[in-house]
C-alpha cells in the first residue's frame, strides 16, 4: 500500500515539475507588467506603437479573409466534387505548410523585385526595356498579407476538409428537401455548420501571423515582433521589449483561448448522424477548367513558385549545394532536432501517463496549459528563457556547480520544448486513446505498475504514435527562427539562421540549400497529416 | 398526388434495387412501406425524394412528373418532408430555427407556423433549446415538425419511430398519425416493424428483395 502510494504521488510530482520548468519562461515575461516603465515606452507610445498595432490589425484582417476564401473554398470543391486533379489537390493543398512564411518572403522578393527572375523573364519574353517593371513589388504589407496567406491557408483548409468530411450525409439530404441550392446549402448550412472548426484553424493563422519575426523583418514591416526585435537589440532594453512581448502574449493568449473553444464545439458538428457515403458531383467543361484553377492556384503561390525559385538559385548560380557550411549547419540543426523531439516526447509520454495513472484532473488541467505553448511567439519563448537562465546561472548553477547555462544549447531545447509540446501531447494521445483502460487494470494485477506499466505495456504499444511524435518535433524545430537567432550559442547557425542571414545580407542564393533542406524536412508533417486525413471519416470510404 | 409507374433502380447490371414498382397515392393517404433491412425500401423513398436518380420508370408529385424520360427535378424543387430515423437536426440552430428552417413567408408568418407545428408535437417549451439538449423522442417530434412545417406535398419518414422505447414509439405513432390527418397530409412511411407499419398506414406495400410484393 505504502509503495502505491509513493507511486502514485511520483507521477503526480514529476508533471507538476515539468510544467513549472516550462511555464516559468511565459511567467518571466509576464512579470515585467508589474515592474518599472522606462522612458522609451514614450518613444514607443509617440512614434511606433500604433503603427505595431494598425500595422499587425492589416495583415491578420488581410490573411483572414484570404485564407477564409481559399481554405473553406478548396475544402468545400474537394468535399464535393469531382474534377480533374481532384486526388492529387486532397493532399497536395496541404504542401504550403512546408513552407515557412519566411522562406516564401525570400523566394517572392527574388522572384518579383525589380530585377527578380519573373520580371527578368517577362522582359526577356517579350524583349522590353531594362527599365520595364511588370510585376510589382512584395516588399510592403500587402506582399506580407500574400506570403501568409498562401504558406498558412493549409490550416483552414485541413480543418474545413476534416469537418465537411465529419458532416453528416442526412443533414445535408434535409437541407436539400427543405429547399436549399446547391449555393444556399453551402452558405445556410454546411458552412455555418462547421463554424467552429473554421474558426480553429483560423485562429492558428492569426497565432501564426502574429508570432512571425523572419517574413515581416524581411519586408522591413514594423510589427509586435519586429518591434520586440528592436527595443532589445536597438535600444538594448530588455525590459521594454519584454513588456512589449506582455502585450503581445495577451492578444495571443486570446487568440488560443477562442480556438481551444472552437475546438471543443467541434464535435457538436458531427452529433445524431449518420456518415454515408460521399457522393461526390461530377463537373464538367467550364465548371471543371475554374474547380481546377482554384485548387491549383493556391498550391501554386504557397508551394510551386517557391520551389521553382529556389532550384532557379540553385541552377543559374552553379552554387556547391553541400558545401562545408551547409553540412555542418545540417548537422547541428538535425543534432538540435533529434535532441528536442526525444526529450519533448519523453515528456508528452510521461505527462499523458501520469493523466491516465493517476486519474487527476489537475494534471490534466496542466497538460492542455503547456499546449498553449504552440502559440507562443518564438521571440518571446527565447527572452523568457534567457531571463530564466540568467537568473539560474547567476543565483545557483555557477555558484554551486560552476556551470552555465546561458548561450548553451540547453535554452534552445526548452524554447522548441514548449513550443512542440502540444504536438507531441496530441500525438501520443491518440495512441493512448486506442489502449483499452482493462489492459491497465489486467497489467496492474499481474504487478506491472508505475514505470513497469509504461515500460512494459504503453510504450511497445505506443511506439508508432512516439516515433511520430519525433519526426513532428524535428521538422517544427528544423523551421524554427526567432527563438534559434537568438537563443543559439555562439559560432552555432542552424539551416533557418543561415536562411535568415544570407536573405538578410541579400545573398538570396546562398540561401537556396538553406530553404530548400528546410522544405523538404517540411514534407514530413505533410505526409502525416495526409494519411490522418484519409483515415479520418467515421463509416465508409470516400467514393470517387 | 403520387404515381409511381414501372420504377426501376439498380447501381449496375448485376445489382438491381427496385424491379418495377408501381404506387398510387391519393391527397391524404398514408403508406406504410413494410420489408426487412436491405429490401430496397430507403432507396424508394430516396427517389421519391429526389436524392437518387432512377434507373427507368417514372415518379409524378400533384401532377407533375418529377423524374421521368430526360427529366428530373432536384430536391430542393419538389416540395417534400423527409423525416430520417436519425434525426438529423442542424446542431447549430435552436429548436424553432430548425422548424422555421423550410417554412417561406415572412418572419412573423415563419414564427408563427414553427411555433404551431412544435405546439401540435408538444415541444413548444424547448423553442430556444438546441437539439444536443433534447431527448431522442424530442429530437425526432422536432424533426417532424420541422418536415411538415413547409406544408409540403408528400412527407416521406424512413423508420421515424427505429430509436425511440416501445411506450414511446406508440404515444409518437398517435400524435404524428393525428396530426398527419387532421392536415390531411400524404405521407409514406417506411419500416420494418409490422406494428408501425399497421398501425400508421391506411394501404401497406411489401417490398422482397426490390420487388413489390
Amino acid at each position: 500500500m505504502i509503495s502505491k502510494i509513493n507511486s502514485l504521488d511520483l507521477w503526480k510530482i514529476v508533471p507538476v515539475i515539468i510544467f513549472i520548468i516550462f511555464v516559468s519562461p511565459v511567467a518571466i515575461v509576464l512579470s515585467s507588467l508589474f515592474g518599472e516603465f522606462s522612458k522609451n515606452w514614450l518613444h514607443l507610445i509617440e512614434y511606433v506603437l500604433s503603427g505595431y498595432i494598425l500595422n499587425s490589425l492589416i495583415l491578420v484582417l488581410g490573411v483572414s479573409i484570404i485564407t477564409l476564401v481559399v481554405g473553406v473554398g478548396t475544402a468545400w470543391l474537394i468535399s464535393n466534387y469531382k474534377f480533374t486533379g481532384k486526388r492529387f489537390f486532397e493532399w497536395a493543398l496541404i504542401l504550403p505548410l512546408a513552407v515557412p512564411p519566411y522562406i516564401l518572403a525570400y523566394t517572392f522578393t527574388g522572384l518579383f523585385d525589380a530585377y527578380g527572375s519573373a520580371n527578368n523573364l517577362v522582359r526577356d519574353l517579350f524583349s522590353l526595356q531594362d527599365s520595364y517593371i511588370f510585376f510589382p513589388s512584395f516588399r510592403n504589407i500587402y506582399g506580407a498579407i500574400i506570403v501568409f496567406s498562401f504558406t498558412l491557408y493549409p490550416y483552414v483548409y485541413l480543418a474545413s476538409r476534416m469537418a465537411f468530411l465529419n458532416q453528416s450525409k442526412s443533414i445535408i439530404e434535409i437541407g436539400k428537401v427543405l429547399g436549399l441550392n446547391k449555393i444556399k446549402l453551402f452558405f445556410k448550412l454546411a458552412l455555418p455548420m462547421i463554424r467552429p472548426a473554421v474558426i480553429g484553424g483560423l485562429m492558428l493563422v492569426i497565432m501564426e501571423t502574429l508570432s512571425d519575426f523572419g517574413a515581416v523583418d524581411h519586408f522591413a514591416i514594423e510589427t509586435f515582433t519586429t518591434g520586440i526585435f528592436r527595443t532589445w537589440y536597438g535600444m538594448y532594453d530588455l525590459q521594454t521589449a519584454m513588456q512589449l512581448s506582455s502585450l503581445l502574449l495577451i492578444f495571443i493568449v486570446f487568440f488560443i483561448f477562442i480556438e481551444k473553444y472552437s475546438r471543443k464545439n467541434i464535435s457538436y458538428t458531427a452529433k445524431s448522424s449518420v456518415y454515408g457515403e460521399v457522393k461526390l458531383i461530377g463537373v464538367f467543361g467550364v465548371n471543371n477548367i475554374l474547380c481546377f484553377a482554384a485548387c491549383a492556384l493556391p498550391l501554386f503561390i504557397g508551394f510551386i513558385l517557391p520551389i521553382i525559385e529556389l532550384l532557379n538559385w540553385t541552377y543559374n548560380y552553379k552554387l556547391e549545394f553541400f558545401s562545408g557550411a551547409f553540412i555542418q549547419n545540417s548537422f547541428n540543426t538535425i543534432y538540435l532536432g533529434l535532441i528536442t523531439a526525444l526529450i519533448c516526447s519523453a515528456v508528452a509520454l510521461i505527462i499523458n501517463f501520469s493523466i491516465r495513472f493517476t486519474k487527476n484532473k489537475f494534471l490534466s488541467f496542466l497538460s492542455s496549459s503547456l499546449t498553449i505553448g504552440y502559440g507562443i511567439p518564438g521571440i518571446i519563448l527565447a527572452i523568457g528563457v534567457m531571463k530564466l537562465l540568467t537568473f539560474l546561472d547567476s543565483n545557483i548553477l555557477s555558484y554551486y556547480f560552476n556551470i552555465v547555462l546561458t548561450g548553451s544549447i540547453i535554452g534552445l531545447i526548452i524554447a522548441y520544448i514548449i513550443k512542440s509540446y502540444a504536438l507531441s501531447s496530441s500525438v501520443i494521445d491518440s495512441g493512448y486513446q486506442r489502449i483499452g483502460s482493462n489492459m491497465d487494470d489486467v497489467a496492474i494485477t499481474l504487478k506491472n505498475s508505475g514505470f513497469k506499466l509504461l515500460g512494459r505495456v504503453h510504450f511497445p504499444l505506443l511506439k508508432t504514435s512516439f516515433l511520430t511524435s519525433i519526426l513532428l518535433v524535428i521538422s517544427e524545430v528544423i523551421k524554427e527562427l526567432p527563438a534559434t537567432l537568438i537563443l543559439r550559442p555562439f559560432n552555432f547557425d542552424t539551416l533557418a539562421v543561415s536562411t535568415y542571414i544570407y536573405a538578410s545580407e541579400e545573398r538570396m542564393f546562398e540561401a537556396a540549400a538553406p530553404a530548400m533542406a528546410i522544405v523538404l524536412v517540411g514534407l514530413v508533417p505533410i505526409i502525416f497529416l495526409t494519411r490522418t486525413i484519409r483515415e479520418s471519416r467515421p463509416g465508409s470510404q470516400i467514393k470517387n | 398526388m403520387l404515381k409511381i409507374k414501372n420504377l426501376n433502380y439498380s447501381y449496375d447490371e448485376e445489382n438491381k434495387v427496385l424491379t418495377n414498382i408501381n404506387i398510387h397515392l391519393e391527397k391524404g393517404d398514408i403508406v406504410s412501406i413494410l420489408g426487412k433491412s436491405g429490401c430496397g425500401k430507403t432507396t424508394l423513398l430516396r427517389l421519391v425524394a429526389g436524392l437518387e436518380e432512377k434507373s427507368s420508370g417514372e415518379i409524378e408529385i400533384g401532377n407533375t412528373v418529377v423524374s421521368g424520360d430526360r427529366i428530373f427535378v432536384p430536391a430542393h424543387k419538389r416540395n417534400i418532408g423527409l423525416v430520417v430515423q436519425e434525426k438529423a437536426l442542424f446542431p447549430h440552430l435552436s429548436v424553432i430555427e430548425n422548424v422555421k428552417f423550410g417554412i417561406k413567408g415572412s418572419r412573423v408568418e415563419k414564427n408563427d407556423i414553427a411555433l404551431n407545428f412544435l405546439k401540435l408535437f408538444k415541444v413548444d417549451k424547448y423553442i430556444d433549446v438546441y437539439p444536443n439538449k433534447l431527448s431522442g423522442g424530442e429530437q425526432q417530434r422536432v424533426a417532424i415538425a420541422r418536415a411538415m412545417a413547409p406544408n409540403p406535398k408528400i412527407l416521406l419518414m424512413d423508420e421515424p419511430f427505429g430509436s425511440l422505447d416501445k411506450e414511446l414509439r406508440k404515444e409518437l405513432r398517435e400524435e404524428v398519425k393525428a396530426v398527419l390527418l387532421q392536415n390531411q397530409t400524404t405521407c409514406i412511411i417506411v419500416t420494418h416493424d409490422m406494428e408501425d407499419a399497421k398501425e400508421m398506414g391506411n394501404k401497406i406495400i411489401r417490398l422482397d428483395e426490390g420487388n413489390q410484393v
